[in-house]
């Protein structure tokens, strides 16, 4: 039936519906067109902002832009911090497969990175997980990673690595090495506890902040702000355009009061002074520090502590075993000897206490004991500890006592101010800045607040006995020559040094001088600080000048071998002090010029741990850094001038 | 139309072996469909250049553009060459139209050559030109079905001849789901529903149909993968089912497309982004964007007045092609002219339901637009036949 030709028949013939039935169909079609024509007024009309939001998130990326960090200069405007560009690994959460969905892959992912990167699987993972907080910004996961091996192979095999980015980013670089390491201090990861404080706002994990040193006083300055780019994408996250552009703005510079020759001076002359150490039988000596002031600003010059490190581990994250190695280190290189080292102060903190004696005027400048080598007290016989030179001294004023470091004068004044009312002593020493517990204030992080001025109160606090809680006299007059339970800092001794040299203005240390731009205008001045003024009369440190300049000057003086030649005159104080079970530590305390006329220019503090005596070891060191300071060669011809104090 | 009559009719014709003059000819074109037509047509090629110019792969940005042109071409021709010809010679060869496409899909699957990440055999390579079989039998499905229900219309009222006409549209049905092509074997069902309907199939009939089909989609989708783990789908097809209907579970692959595909055409809002100037297809968001998703190009570019634009011109040419339907001085003609614009309706609305999700993906091109040479001269063919009808209907009656 089928296969027989159609006969042909007009429709209307025998069906009169079907020009209906088309009809309907007609009607049906514009009924499915008007659906699709509804849904589009729906999506474009109604619904198209919203998709508009879509289509800008789609092909938008926000790019953090570094801002590199301002460069740490000293004062004579030679670089000792600055950037170099580097490669980093970064991790950007949302182009990454999802751990859950796509668990295969993402696993290959996360162990194909920690194969090439030689990172642990779970550094990776937490990487990601603090990626995850803020999936469109990158999160750094490995700085500083070789170009040519690691860089490449990530370009290579892109395809493996959605979400892993290349960025480049700014390095510290130290052209200086390790010079003034303990000064600079480094720049790494901020911290948990730092987000979110009041210096740290808007900063986000993986921020890079300074963590010690001035990076981290100076760190809001020298942070700079962080600029991004919106950069349009295409689907495979392909950079096509930029968008929105707001520049990095660069952190401003930083000019340290340190001055890099000086500094450099000053560390060979530690390490000298430990070979000294060890020539005269002394081989524990392992660590010392140096501190050099300016006695009329407060400025620090140099500021040293042996053994340091490079800074340079820092930079790219430091790893583990180098960090466990420096912290595992018997003879502490992270730690600042100059800032928190503590020591008994020893015979350097005679002229001090000289200075308190004559000011509450327990004694003059007549005053005279004499001095047999030993000294008695209620028949408990104390015998003099006599480290800086032998035998007795017979009878000494308080100037013969500062020269000749005689301990029998000094027993003889704290036995004096023991009987005084109140603690006058600690009281007088503490407005030096001894034993104040906020520090020097001086502008670096981490000062240790476990220095101390021993009296009544603290042993009242410690002692663990009703004996132990008494203040005795053997308490007093061990402070009195420096040592008991006195704890001072090499930085607490420039400071107080320099006290006595500029004639009472104990000042507020500090090594930022200032700050500049980019272009070297100064932005902001660090002003020099006057914690305190002395109230001590200027007769009486003129009195314990002259002391301190006979220390070198006189061949009496304990330390007048040490200085015998040099062309500037010194002003000092060695020091021997006793640290039970350790050997004695070797210190000296100096500023020149000492002459009376010229104000004095610099104030240096040597200190060799367990170096033995001050005279022999730490002086040298002294003198060191002062030629260097001076210009003067160690072999100038030039003859000390004589003393007019 | 004034009729000749006797003697002079037998010399007219004798003169005329078309049945009609050159004037007659002209004056029974359908221009509104002409029009409606090459206005579409030419939409469709600046979309495709705009979805296609700055496509990194391709070595000049007419690339796409000049092979669609190579169709364009073709499919003039034909479709001047079928308003001459009378269609009512099809019916005659029906069984050869029919026995040709059977032959034509088989071949399909054995020498067929297609889209390997799918697994699907679709074309057979000609020298410069590869022939997508399924969109060809399409049209030779209307030619063939037309002839046998205008042949059969006196048995209407049997089901028997109904359920005879569904076993016809299954074999090559059948033939084309194996490729496999979902979207087109529905688009073989769309053909004879629409067909069946205007042909005049009794409402009973109709019911029941519909009761088969909607419990053989249960028994496809639920029923035998569950029970019987047979699974007459491939399973990207049934994962695009399940895209469709749960799309927010989805954001990559299917549901990828999908939402990318919404994005662009919602963010072109009332009057797009303007034209070349669409970013989530230029900047490769929008997979199939010359192909399936061209409606996304435009909803992106030229925002909801280009949509509405490009609905309009669909809405003109179904409607002209109802109109034929109803004007055909045969059933034959009424039923394929019906079929062809059931076609059309079935494919407009299923794409553009698609790409703005409320349509499951099933991968069928946007006639006249989408990039495909085949689709684009079997559609111009298409229209060739409907003014064929109207040509005959108008200058030839008899």
């Amino acid at each position: 039936m089928i296969l027989e030709p159609a006969k042909k028949r007009r429709p209307s013939e025998d069906d009169s519906f079907i020009g209906i039935r088309v009809g309907v169909l007609l009607l049906l079609a514009f009924l499915l067109f008007g659906v699709l024509g509804f849904r589009l007024w729906y999506m474009q009309i109604l619904s198209g902002p919203q998709y508009v939001a879509y289509a800008t998130s789609n092909r938008t990326r926000t790019v953090m832009v570094e801002a590199p960090r301002g460069v740490i200069y000293d004062r004579k405007g030679k670089v000792l911090v600055e950037n170099r560009g580097g490669l980093s690994v970064g991790l950007l959460a949302m182009d990454m497969p999802d751990p859950e969905k796509n668990a295969f892959e993402f696993d290959q992912e996360i162990s194909s990175l920690t194969k090439l990167l030689g990172i642990s699987k779970g550094d990776v993972l937490t990487a990601y997980k603090t990626a995850t907080r803020d999936p469109y910004v990158t999160y750094m996961l490995q700085e500083d990673v070789p170009e040519n091996t690691v860089v490449a192979y990530l370009k290579e095999h892109g395809a493996d690595f959605p979400g892993v980015v290349v960025q480049t980013a700014f390095l510290r670089q130290y052209p200086l090495r390790a010079l003034a390491a303990h000064v600079l201090g480094y720049v790494g990861e901020i911290s948990s506890n730092d987000i979110g404080q009041q210096e740290f706002l808007a900063l986000k994990a993986g921020a890079h902040v300074g963590l010690d040193g001035v990076e981290r006083t100076y760190d809001s300055y020298l942070r700079g702000t962080d600029g991004w780019k919106t950069v349009e994408v295409d689907a495979a996250g392909n950079p096509k355009q930029i968008i929105d552009d707001y520049p990095a703005v660069a952190g401003n510079n930083l000019v340290l009061t340190i001055d890099s020759d000086l500094q450099k001076a000053a560390e060979d002359a530690l390490v000298e002074g430990i070979q000294r150490a060890h020539a005269s039988g002394f081989d524990k000596a392992a660590g010392g520090a140096v501190v050099a002031m300016d006695p009329q600003t407060g400025e620090i010059l140099a500021m040293a502590s042996y053994p340091n490190y490079d800074p340079s581990v820092w930079v790219g994250g430091i790893s583990n075993t180098d960090f466990q190695e420096l912290n595992d280190d018997p003879n502490k290189p992270l730690f600042d000897r100059a800032l928190d080292g503590l020591y008994p102060a020893g015979s350097t903190f005679k002229p001090f206490v000289a200075s308190v004696a004559l000011n509450t005027g327990v004694i003059t400048t007549n005053t005279i004991f004499n001095c047999t080598g030993s000294f008695t007290l209620k028949g408990q016989t104390s015998s003099q500890t006599w480290k800086d030179s032998g035998g007795a001294h017979g009878d000494v004023n308080v100037v013969q006592a500062i020269e000749q470091s005689c301990d029998v004068f000094f027993y003889n004044v704290g036995w004096l101010m023991y009987q005084q009312q109140g603690a006058q002593l600690q009281d007088g020493l503490r407005s030096f800045g001894f034993g104040i517990k906020t520090g020097t204030g001086i502008d670096l992080p981490g000062e240790t607040d476990k220095t101390r001025v021993p009296d009544l109160t603290w042993k009242r606090a410690t002692g663990q006995t009703a004996e132990e809680q008494l203040w005795k006299p053997g308490d007093e007059i061990n402070l009195a020559i420096g040592q008991g339970d006195l704890l001072v800092t090499p930085l607490q001794l420039a400071v107080a040094c320099s006290a006595i040299a500029n004639g009472g203005t104990v000042w507020v240390p500090h090594v930022g001088l200032e700050i500049t731009d980019a272009s070297g205008r100064i932005i902001r001045p660090i002003q020099n600080e006057v914690r305190n003024k002395l109230d001590i009369s200027d007769t009486i440190l003129k009195a314990v000048r002259r002391g301190m300049r006979l220390v070198t000057s006189d061949p009496t003086g304990t330390a007048y071998d040490a200085f015998r030649g040099f062309p500037v005159a010194v002003g000092g104080k060695t020091g021997t002090a006793q640290k039970k079970p350790d050997d004695d530590y070797a210190l000296f305390m100096g500023y020149a010029p000492a002459d009376g006329m010229t104000a004095p220019q610099i104030v240096v503090v040597a200190i060799i741990e367990q170096g033995g005596k001050g005279a022999g070891v730490a002086a040298p060191v002294v003198r060191r850094v002062m030629q260097a300071y001076f210009g003067k060669g160690q072999g100038s011809a030039a003859s000390i001038s004589n003393p007019k104090e | 139309m004034n009729k000749p009559t006797g003697v002079l009719q037998a010399a007219t014709e004798r003169r005329q072996p078309l049945g009609f003059s050159l004037g007659e000819y002209l004056r029974g074109m359908d221009w509104v469909l002409l029009a409606a037509t090459l206005a579409l047509t030419t939409y469709g090629f600046f979309m495709l250049y705009s979805a296609t110019h700055n496509d990194p792969t391709i070595s000049t940005p007419f690339f796409y553009v000049r092979s669609q042109a190579t169709g364009l071409g073709l499919g003039l021709v034909f479709l001047i060459a079928l308003s001459i010809f009378n269609y009512q010679r099809f019916a005659r060869w029906q069984l050869y139209i029919y026995g040709g496409s059977i032959l034509l899909l088989i071949l399909t699957l054995v020498i067929g050559s297609g889209n390997a990440t799918v697994g699907a055999n679709r074309w057979i390579a000609l020298p410069g030109f590869r022939l997508q079989t399924a969109e060809v039998v399409k049209f030779m499905l209307i030619l063939s079905l037309g002839a046998v229900l205008a042949e059969g219309v006196e048995l209407r009222h049997r089901f028997r001849f109904v359920v005879l006409c569904i076993g016809y549209v299954l074999v090559p049905g059948i033939l084309v789901f194996l490729q496999p092509d979902l979207g087109t074997s529905l688009v073989f069902i769309a053909i004879l529903l629409i067909m069946l309907i205007v042909w005049g199939i009794r409402l009973s009939h109709l019911g029941i149909l519909a009761g088969t089909g909607v419990f053989l989609s249960v028994l496809v989708l639920r029923i035998l993968p569950k029970a019987f783990n047979v699974k007459l789908l491939k399973d990207w097809q049934l994962a695009r089912l399940e895209v469709f209907l749960n799309p927010a579970k989805y954001p990559t692959g299917y549901g990828y497309q999908l939402f990318q595909s919404k994005i662009a055409i919602g963010s072109g809002m009332f009057t797009g982004k303007g034209y070349l100037a669409g970013t989530q297809h230029n900047l490769n968001f929008l997979p199939e964007r010359h192909t399936d998703f061209i409606f996304a190009v435009i909803g992106e570019e030229l925002g909801f007045m280009g949509a509405a634009l490009l609905i309009g011109l669909f809405a003109i040419i179904v409607w002209r092609a109802f109109r034929i339907a109803r004007m055909s001085r045969d059933l034959y003609g009424t039923l394929i002219a019906a079929g062809v614009a059931g076609v059309l309706v079935f494919q407009v609305f299923v794409n553009i339901g698609m790409t703005t999700g409320i349509m499951p993906v099933t991968g069928l091109p946007l006639p006249f637009v989408s990039f495909g040479s085949s689709s684009l001269v079997v559609f111009l063919m298409a229209i060739g036949l409907l003014e064929s009808i109207h040509v005959h209907s108008v200058a030839a009656p008899r």
